[in-house]
């Protein structure tokens, strides 16, 4: 009926949320300034693994200001705990505050609050605590020995949890194959590092009991719950507030102790309490990422077929279990994802997370998909080299093509472009792979192409966390959208953005539905107040299921208004189209009202609405992920130029060919996919956090941990491809991850291309990139 | 990331600063650039009670007396990039700069923070070091010279006494028959050195007469390259055998290893980056000659 009307989705519609975000309007939680207000310091653990013999807070009565300090004893049994519903699977509790033990550099043993954060700090360093040193469990090995002794009191060992997934007859695909390729892969441990850190103010107000607490958090909801449940207090009565959130990544999609820990303070105080983190604090105390192991071995026929896949997967998780994705998290979805793009119907996965005295590991963009994408990619170049195959060829061969596909594991895949956006990209780097073949003669400078094809699982479904039976139980997003007596459109969603440009996508969807500019269009988020009980932003949902729950409700209130027009123009509401501000009767352009006259009518005038109506102009609808969610697809490939001499690398060239079904805003879709690519550049040569033998940490600042930086970058291409998912109402497909997933894989190809070897392993920096070029230096 | 409690004083002029850092002594400290000193105290590995900005004094000159070039101790790392004498007598200086943080942490940075603060991987402690540089110091007890070469002592430990700054540092101009190069690797275009080679040379009727050569990122200060520098006398500078002096002086050492780079890269590089440095000088020197 308007297909012949410009849409506001699809449109390249600036940013909103940017003239806030750019100009220093935003609100963030360290603008958060209330009156009479604590600040918070901590104490943090200096050892990875000790007794707590003694805390010492006698230094603080000489202080010329008063200070108030808390500590384990007197938070004993508030926790952050997380646990699969499996029977193998070993509990973690999290203390807010540490009680008798220390597992990690970085936890919270004291709290330590003052009038002043500058003398909370300095006030902190006067806390002593006599530690007694303990056995550090500081690798991947020492987890797995059963002779090291286990970091929680009544566990068996080190290992969270150990289990299998499988499908199809992998000894039939053993014995029919001609080549067995076996390979050891591992990604280095990373953090997150969104450009804000965290930070928690709390405030209980006596005269109403409610509770607020404002986090910088990507799942208000979901912290909601659980304050509640840990300190025991009504949901009705706490509210969440997400400020404006400077970056996530996943890092803010936990609960932390420090999230608990603050609201009880506040209440335990009677005074709002302010804990604004630093960055040292960050890198060694939010969440950590990566850190994987995998060893896979691939059964391939002569032709090159991929007949069936065995994997074994440790991921070093760190000390405690995470909420609400589990110290499973990253192993389980490793095992799941690691299928791919490829059609073979044999494979078995074992996986297992191992507890370290390391800092927790917990959700970053991409979530175990960079890894398996890595360990998958590379194998397939693997398998290539082995059979004297082209990269692309060997992809082409085993490619999915016919959909829906159901993959080994039961999965079953909407349709996709896998082979489309390989031939895309083959003809795109014609003129490198030829530059790359010519350099091999070179022993100075090298240049290499790479590529990986993947899939993202994304907006996942409430079947989906049944499954994996994680503290997370459901997946689905809910939206209210409400009408103004002067046409103006509130839109309150369960998401919460912090980056991803959700004000100005979800302001496109209502716009068309209800015949508006997005401009009358105001979307909320991130307040329990205002908005619907929701999961949150995370696991490339906002765009599908968030977009797609907008859309339902503005549906049901397009509905309304079509009835009330149909009502007073005397016609069939079936004829009213809603556009340009106005609802008409189709075909006849003279015959309309204009929406805000509706919107008073409905909300004021009542008397004109139709016989029987109920006035008001609002709806609400929650939209669950599909079962198996939507499978965007993309291709990433990098051309590298490799100085063999000094083991120097330059991306010349990064391009990305990606299907995210239905391109609701392609300014949004472009900015998500770069942004990403940054990261995942940043995985595969520089970001590493290192532990020392004793699992001190050694990179607390950005001094050592390396950030990718605008000179590292090449221009980021970005070519599309469009096919739209039916598996949710708009046809998009989750896409805020994928970017981070390629780049480790693509780059590693390249190098590998490049030099003609195999490269088993993350970050490939100078060091390492000279490392692997010695063959070639050396005239061998 | 809050520094622990200082006092803050402007100094007014040089005097004034000499007599507040001779007060202080061990507790006070020049802040010039603040661009690794703020830092420090916001993690709180630099406690100073006390810091005596010497921003307003009058030291960011740059000028050519007889056959030396003074900078004074203010003069910030980008505005080399746009001085001619620089330019055109300096160019491994000039190349230097080039390596140093990015644009806005080199139009804060200052000379006498970079020489004094003696990070083991900085550019312009190497820079002094390769040209024969003398950093002028005073403290409320007078004026002292010290010699690039014997002031930097390891990892942020320098010549330098209580009580005392830097001022100016003198730079020989290079005699009109020579020619330089700096290379440099690190991880990102603006991080501290991996390593680095400066090399300098004089030549005369198409053959190198004298080469002083210094690299970071071997030991904890910028080391000379002698025997590379001993290597190269006399060569042709069409000919020179650079890869034989960067063999020559790798060697000869025994690198640092940290996580960034292996002693064996480190090593690696030295050898390489002195060949290149040493070429592009020569090549430097060759187009000269043409002109
Ligand atoms: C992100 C980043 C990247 C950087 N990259 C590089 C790089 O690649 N190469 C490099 O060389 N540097 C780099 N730096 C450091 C930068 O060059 C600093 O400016 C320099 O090292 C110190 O100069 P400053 O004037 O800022 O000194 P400040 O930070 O003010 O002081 C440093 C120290 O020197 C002392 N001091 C200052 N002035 C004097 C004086 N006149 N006499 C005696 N003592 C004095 C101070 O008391 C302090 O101890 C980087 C810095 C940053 C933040």
């Amino acid at each position: 009926m308007q297909a012949d009307r410009p849409r506001h989705v699809g449109a390249r519609v600036q940013r909103v949320e940017d003239t806030r975000l750019l100009s220093g309007t935003a609100r963030y939680i360290d603008d958060i300034r209330l009156p009479n207000m604590l600040h918070l310091s901590f104490v943090r653990a200096q050892y990875a693994h000790a007794k707590i013999l003694e805390i010492d807070t006698d230094g603080l009565a000489d202080l010329a200001y008063p200070t108030i300090v808390f500590t384990g004893k007197d938070t004993a049994g508030i926790a952050v705990t997380a646990h699969q519903d499996f029977p193998e699977m070993q509990f973690s509790e999290q203390p807010v505050l540490a009680e008798d033990k220390v597992r990690f550099v970085g936890e919270p043993v004291a709290a330590v609050l003052a009038d002043d954060p500058y003398d909370a700090e300095d006030a902190a360093e006067l806390v002593f605590i006599d530690y007694d040193p303990l056995t550090v469990v500081g690798t991947m090995a020492q987890a797995r020995d059963p002779e090291m002794p286990a970091i929680f009191d009544n566990w068996k060992g080190n290992i969270f949890i150990e289990r299998q997934m499988k499908g199809g007859d992998l000894d039939a695909a053993k014995a029919e194959a001609a080549h067995v390729i076996r390979r050891t892969f591992y990604n280095q441990r990373q953090t997150g590092v969104p450009m804000e850190c965290r930070g928690v103010v709390a405030e209980y107000d006596q005269a109403s009991r409610v509770l607020t607490v404002w986090t910088s958090t990507q799942i208000p909801h979901l912290v909601r719950t659980y304050i509640c449940e840990e300190l025991g207090l009504p949901e009705s009565r706490v509210r969440v507030v997400a400020p404006d959130v400077g970056g996530g990544f996943g890092v803010k999609g936990q609960v932390f102790v420090e999230e608990v820990l603050v609201p009880w303070l506040a209440m335990k105080t009677g005074r709002p309490v302010k804990w604004i983190e630093d960055r040292r604090e960050h890198m060694m105390a939010s969440i950590h990422a990566r850190d994987h192991e995998h060893t896979l071995e691939a059964y391939v026929s002569a032709e090159g077929r991929l007949l069936g896949l065995k994997a074994d997967i440790s991921v070093d998780v760190g000390a405690y279990s995470t909420y609400p994705f589990t110290a499973a998290g990253d192993p389980g979805m490793a095992a799941k994802v690691m299928p791919g793009p490829y059609d073979f119907q044999a494979y078995e996965a074992t996986f297992r997370a191992l507890a370290t005295n390391k800092c927790p590991l917990g959700t970053y963009r991409g979530v175990a998909r960079p890894s398996a994408v890595f360990s998958l990619e590379r194998l397939m170049d693997e398998i290539a080299a082995e059979l004297g195959m082209d990269p692309f060829e060997i992809r082409l061969k085993n490619v999915i093509r016919d959909f829906p596909y159901k993959n080994v594991l039961g999965f079953t895949y909407d349709p996709g472009s896998y082979a489309e956006s390989l031939e895309k990209a083959r003809d795109l780097l014609a003129a490198d792979i030829a530059e790359a073949a010519r350099s091999k003669a070179s022993s100075d400078t090298r240049i290499g192409v790479g590529c990986a094809l993947f899939i993202e699982q994304g907006a996942h479904g409430t079947p989906d966390f049944t499954r994996r039976r994680v503290p997370i139980e459901t997946g689905y997003i809910a939206a209210r959208v409400e009408m103004e007596p002067d046409g103006e459109v509130i839109v309150d969603v369960g998401l919460q953005n912090h980056g991803q440009g959700h004000e100005t996508v979800m302001a496109q969807v209502a716009a068309d539905v209800l015949g508006v500019d997005p401009s009358n269009v105001y979307v909320r988020q991130g307040d329990t107040l205002t908005t619907p009980y929701s999961v949150g932003t995370w696991g490339s949902r906002g765009g599908p299921l968030g977009g797609g729950a907008v859309h339902e409700a503005s549906k049901i209130l397009a509905e309304k208004l079509r009835a009330i027009a149909g009502h007073l123009l005397q016609t069939d509401k079936e004829k009213i189209v809603l556009y340009g501000g106005k609802a008409q009767v189709d075909g006849a352009e003279d015959r309309f009202i204009e929406i805000r006259k509706l919107c008073r009518i409905a909300l004021r005038n009542v008397d004109q609405l139709p016989e029987g109506m109920i006035p008001g102009l609002e709806a609400a609808y929650s939209l669950d992920g599909s079962a198996d969610g939507t499978y965007a697809n993309a291709l990433h490939a990098a051309v590298v130029e490799i100085d063999i001499k000094t083991g120097k690398m330059k991306l010349r060239r990064f391009l990305a060919v990606e299907d995210c079904g239905t391109i609701l805003n392609p300014l949004i879709v472009d900015g998500q996919v770069r942004g990403g690519i940054v990261q995942g550049i940043g995985s595969a040569m520089l970001e590493h956090f290192i532990y020392d033998e004793e699992c001190q940490p050694l990179s607390t600042s950005f001094a050592d941990y390396l950030m990718p930086l605008a000179t590292e970058i090449p221009n980021i291409e970005v070519h599309h491809i469009e096919t739209p998912t039916p598996r949710t109402p708009l046809g998009a497909k989750g896409l805020g991850e994928g970017g981070a997933i390629g780049p480790a894989a693509a780059i590693a190809n390249a190098v590998a291309d490049a030099l003609g070897i195999s490269v088993l392993k993350t970050p490939l920096n100078g060091n390492e990139i000279w490392r692997l070029a010695t063959a070639i230096r050396e005239g061998e | 990331m809050r520094p622990t409690p200082f006092e803050y004083h402007r100094a007014e002029s040089l005097d004034h600063a000499l007599a507040l850092l001779a007060e202080f002594g061990e507790e006070g400290r020049p802040l010039g650039g603040g661009q690794s000193l703020v830092p420090m105290m916001n993690l709180r590995l630099a406690r100073p009670a006390h810091l005596v900005d010497i921003n307003g004094l009058p030291l960011d000159f740059i000028e050519v007396e007889g056959d030396v070039l003074r900078v004074g101790a203010l003069v910030r790392h980008e505005r080399y990039l746009k001085e001619k004498v620089i330019g055109e007598r300096f160019a491994a200086f000039h190349d230097a700069v080039q390596w140093i943080g990015h644009p806005t942490i080199r139009s804060r940075g200052t000379i006498g923070g970079s020489i004094a603060h003696a990070d083991p991987s900085a550019e312009l402690p190497a820079v002094a070091m390769l040209y024969g540089a003398t950093i002028i110091a005073r403290s409320a007890n007078g004026e002292r010279r010290i010699a690039a070469d014997d002031f930097f002592l390891g990892a942020y430990m320098t010549a330098l006494e209580a009580g005392e700054m830097v001022v100016a540092v003198e730079f020989p101009l290079p005699p009109a028959h020579s020619a330089g190069a700096f290379m440099e690797i690190s991880e990102r275009r603006s991080d501290f050195a991996t390593v680095s080679v400066g090399a300098q040379i004089t030549f005369s009727g198409g053959s190198i007469t004298g080469a002083r050569i210094v690299a970071t990122g071997v030991e904890l200060q910028p080391i000379r390259a002698i025997p590379a520098e001993e290597a190269l006398s006399g060569k042709p500078l069409s000919a020179c055998e650079a890869r034989a002096a960067g063999r020559a002086f790798a060697e000869g050492i025994d690198p640092i290893s940290d996580n960034v780079a292996s002693s064996e890269y480190r090593r690696s590089l030295a050898a390489e980056l002195t060949s290149r440095a040493v070429e592009k000088a020569c090549q430097r020197a060759l187009e000269a000659g043409q002109e």
